[in-house]
């Protein structure tokens, strides 16, 4: 297995080199200018010029990009052109921890309730039980999220204020103590997680109910019942466990989904996560940062499809990578 | 088989919720630690804390590079200033104030609620030449650390700021030092420091006082904290994260694209500690979200509110009131004067197909109904523009001018006369070619949508097929730049000082921002003889005719002019909104819960 995760590291290595050339060059192809806010009445014509030559953007593109190259080599993405020449690195290291743990979040809610209401699909097949969860999966399947999340925030933050519309924790929140801080965050935190998963558990609802329904018809799930085991047991120990060995890969190939998603769900809700930063920099055309931010969401996905695929192996010894 | 594999599901799936659990912790610590955050004593947090939010974060908090508007904003607040500046709003003019002297005195009605004790100057003295100013300082103004603020850190700090390196966009203040005809200001003859208290600056011509006073009050840096730092690196050193300043709010913390909080600075006597003893700029990206938080309380202050949004607002919270600012933002419609195409190809300047004559350009003026714009999108919150002086600019504007009114009866003879007929589908032709065209605007603007979809509709009417089309903001602004479009839709906010040829300069090369390609000498020598004027209200008569030439030529077609909304917490008191901007005295306002708050 050592040999397969080496070897699939490997192959992810070109990957993401040319996932990160391809966008090298479309971000400087694509029209914009980074030192287009410098161009305005009343400041010097002269600022423009000076910030172009020292982001290096007088330079041909091809040259641009060998030197773009030779310092990426070096581990240097550079700094970005609109957070105060901040390294990129630090931007995403400041980024990233509120992205992952929006999609951590995400994914456990997306799991836990798609295969709450996947199992629940299943045992009750055809029942008005499952049309109606099926319709409302449908519904949800197909909803934009960013409506679905101003919805949400007129429901749930003005009309009925029961959770906050944005930001991170309240005012003032220093003084909760470390638990209420805690309990602060993840109390911002519901309304963009439920937004971001239900999108996503109803998919795996889907999924779960189709799997379920295989696995029920299997004959050992016949001979439990046989043996005069309890339904639950059935379903739960027998039917379930074995379910869900499929489910797994979906973790992995959800990933990127969440990270689509919590672009704008970031800004909708105002946190400073790497959705933001991959919108603002596209806004502001901060080519340094585009580019370390599709490093880092990359990689990421690549990460996590081996994450899935060595779960899998690991969970069901059948499967030999 | 089945329970060991269930069992390493299960096993799994605990170890990724525990790691889960690590970094949401994570999260929340390193946000704390590096806040270092105390809560203000006494009372909630709010009821201490002012609450504005922003659209976006500040680039910078160094008034050398800061420049968005909340950098703006927050730079005013921290750092201190040479000269308090403020509005007449009786006559549209700028007045400065030093601790001891004004630039001209102003009536009651007119007197804003500037402190001058707030200014760093004590006095000025204009040399008769115009060619030298010299600034008294106070003695008894301190930065943060305890050091004095002296006349060498202006001098220091202009240095940087007119340097190639570190592209200051506040380099066109230098313009009139010495030495910079040549190219290059001599910082050593330029300005002077003979001692601590006197600053000098001298030009290299005749400069009205006004425009000195403007062009030499740009805010400092403590120089004993950035002496040290080279030029390539001044960009990027960490002390822009620690402003140090000795204005009345100092930095408390700053979570980038999160929120920035400001403390009351017990120490400032410029003019003295900011009265609301904690303000936290909070950045909200989404505009419903803004007014949502406006409407539950959660933040007191949110610009740009649309004027749709009014009734519900106000009725969803009795605790919220809409201010407004003077009129500074105007919206237009463009017309591409010249061949562009020709332009780019030979340089040469011909006229434009469809927009090069006035007689059509005033047509299609009469032809858009501008006071249905207003009454349906802006309502009470706009006025029908004539030209780019504003009406606030009191002093200046032309009051005589007539609007054009809606006819497009009278539009249609213009084209007649012009030759524009109609063809067999409706739509207006001249030998052979039919005034069809694409209106561009940018993207996310829901007041040019609203008004781009009533012109479309108006010229349809006259026969003229408008097609329209929505361009990304940067990608717009590009275009724009290059001359590419032939007709389109923006907007323009002005300067409260007069200086439009980069708008309307004939010399195309220069004129950055004239995008239509107008030519006019007229226009040229009526600003560059406006700006030889040592007292601004001598340049009147020249901005009299200079507004009657761009309402008879009609360039461009001027739509309105936006009182720009804000929404406000009832319980913010003493706030003073001017069209310098809206946080003008934000150092004075109080909170009424936070009344009894001790600082």
């Amino acid at each position: 297995m050592l040999i397969y995760i080496l070897k699939r590291l490997l192959i992810a290595v070109p990957l993401i080199f040319g996932v990160l050339t391809l966008t090298f060059f479309i971000t400087r192809l694509a029209p914009g200018d980074p030192a287009a806010f410098f161009i305005q009445p009343g400041i010097s014509p002269n600022v423009a010029e000076q910030i172009r030559a020292q982001y290096g953007l007088n330079d041909p593109v091809p040259v641009q990009y060998v030197k773009w190259l030779a310092n990426v080599l070096q581990g240097d993405f550079g700094r970005s052109f609109s957070r105060a020449q901040q390294p990129v690195f630090d931007v995403i290291a400041q980024a990233l921890p509120i992205t992952v743990t929006i999609a951590g979040l995400t994914l456990i809610a997306n799991f836990t309730l798609g295969i709450f209401v996947g199992i629940v699909s299943a045992v009750r097949q055809n029942s008005f039980l499952d049309r109606f969860l099926t319709v409302t999966a449908l519904f949800f399947y197909s909803m934009p999220e960013f409506w679905f999340a101003l919805m949400m925030i007129i429901f749930f933050a003005l009309k009925f204020p029961l959770f906050p519309a944005s930001g991170l924790n309240e005012i003032g929140a220093e003084g909760f103590g470390s638990v209420g801080f805690l309990l602060d965050r993840l109390w911002h935190l519901v309304l963009p997680v439920t937004v971001l998963s239900i999108n996503g558990a109803a998919g795996i609802a889907r999924y779960v109910r189709g799997s379920m329904l295989e696995v029920i018809r299997q004959d050992y799930i016949r001979t439990a019942r046989a043996k005069g085991l309890p339904e639950n047991v059935v379903i739960f120990k027998h039917a379930l466990r074995n379910a869900l060995l499929p489910v797994i890969t979906l973790m992995g190939s959800s990933l990127p989904f969440i990270f689509s998603g919590a672009l704008f769900i970031e800004v909708i809700f105002a946190f400073p996560g790497m959705g933001r930063v991959t919108v603002e920099a596209i806004f502001a055309r901060d080519y340094p940062l585009i580019i370390a931010n599709t490093f880092v969401s990359g990689s990421l996905i690549v990460l996590g499809n081996l994450f899935a695929d060595v779960f899998y192996a690991v969970a069901d010894p059948r499967i030999k990578l | 088989m089945i329970d060991i594999s269930a069992k390493r599901v299960s096993a799994m799936c605990g170890l990724a919720a525990c790691l889960m659990l690590v970094v949401l912790a994570l999260s929340s610590c390193s946000r704390r630690n590096g806040s270092q955050r105390e809560v203000v004593k006494g009372g909630r947090a709010m009821d201490s804390t002012l609450v504005i939010a922003m659209l976006g974060d500040a680039d910078y908090l160094n008034p050398l590079l800061g420049s968005t508007v909340t950098s703006a904003n927050i730079i005013g607040l921290i750092y201190p200033s040479l000269l308090q500046s403020e509005f007449d709003t009786t006559t549209g003019l700028m007045n400065y104030m030093a601790l001891e002297k004004k630039l001209r005195e102003v009536t009651p009605q007119g007197q804003g609620k500037k402190d001058p004790k707030g200014a760093l100057a004590k006095s000025w003295q204009m040399s008769k030449d115009q060619r030298t100013i010299t600034y008294i300082l106070r003695n008894d103004v301190f930065w943060n650390d305890g050091k004095r603020v002296v006349s060498g850190d202006f001098k220091f700090s202009y240095q940087l700021y007119g340097s190639p390196v570190i592209a200051s966009t506040r380099q066109q203040y230098l313009a009139e030092l010495l030495g910079a005809d040549k190219g290059k200001v001599d910082f050593d003859r330029a300005i002077l420091t003979p001692d601590d208290t006197t600053l000098v600056f001298r030009f290299y011509k005749p400069v009205p006082e006004h425009l000195a006073l403007f062009h030499t009050s740009l805010t400092p840096l403590p120089a004993h904290q950035w002496k040290d730092v080279k030029l390539d690196e001044f960009r990027h050193s960490p002390l822009n994260l620690q402003p140090l300043g000795a204005g009345p709010y100092r930095l408390k913390s700053w979570q980038q694209q999160q929120e920035i909080v400001l403390a009351s600075s017990r120490s400032s006597n410029l003019p003295k500690p900011g009265t609301i003893p904690q303000i936290t700029f909070r950045v909200v990206p989404d505009y419903t979200v803004r007014l949502g938080q406006l409407q539950t309380g959660a933040v007191d202050v949110v610009e740009g509110i649309k004027p749709e949004d009014f009734t519900s607002l106000l009725k969803a919270n009795r605790q919220i009131e809409i201010k407004t600012v003077g009129l500074r933002v105007y919206d237009y419609v463009g017309w591409s004067n010249i061949d562009q195409n020709e332009y780019h190809k030979s340089g040469k300047v011909r006229p434009h197909p469809l927009f090069g004559s006035a007689r059509v350009r005033l047509a299609l003026t009469e032809a858009i109904d501008r006071e249905a714009i207003i009454d349906g999108y802006l309502k009470e919150y706009g006025v029908i523009c004539n030209t780019d002086i504003s009406p606030s600019l009191k002093w200046a504007c032309n009051e005589r001018l007539v609007p054009h009114p809606f006819d497009p009866a009278r539009a249609t003879a213009l084209l007649r006369a012009e030759g524009w007929l109609p063809g067999p589908d409706g739509i207006l032709q001249k030998q052979g070619r039919k005034f069809s065209f694409v209106l561009y605007t940018n993207a996310g603007n829901a007041r040019r949508n609203y008004a781009s979809i009533i012109i479309q509709q108006n010229l349809r009417s006259i026969g003229i097929d408008c097609k329209l089309e929505v361009q990304e903001s940067n990608v717009f602004f590009e275009s724009l730049q290059q001359r590419k479009l032939d007709a389109w839709m923006a907007g323009w906010s002005i300067g409260l000082e007069i200086d439009p040829l980069d708008v309307w300069g004939s010399d195309l090369n220069k004129s950055r921002f004239n995008f239509i390609g107008y030519q006019n000498p007229r226009i040229d020598a009526l600003c560059e003889l406006a700006k030889q004027k040592m007292e601004p209200t001598g340049a009147r008569a020249y901005w009299l005719e200079y507004q009657e030439i761009l309402h008879r030529d009609q360039p461009i077609t001027f739509l309105y002019w936006i009182k720009e909304t804000q929404g406000f917490s009832r319980r913010i008191e003493g706030e003073e909104l001017n069209i310098s901007g809206t946080f003008y005295n934000i150092d004075d306002w109080r909170l009424r819960p936070s009344a009894n708050v001790a600082l």
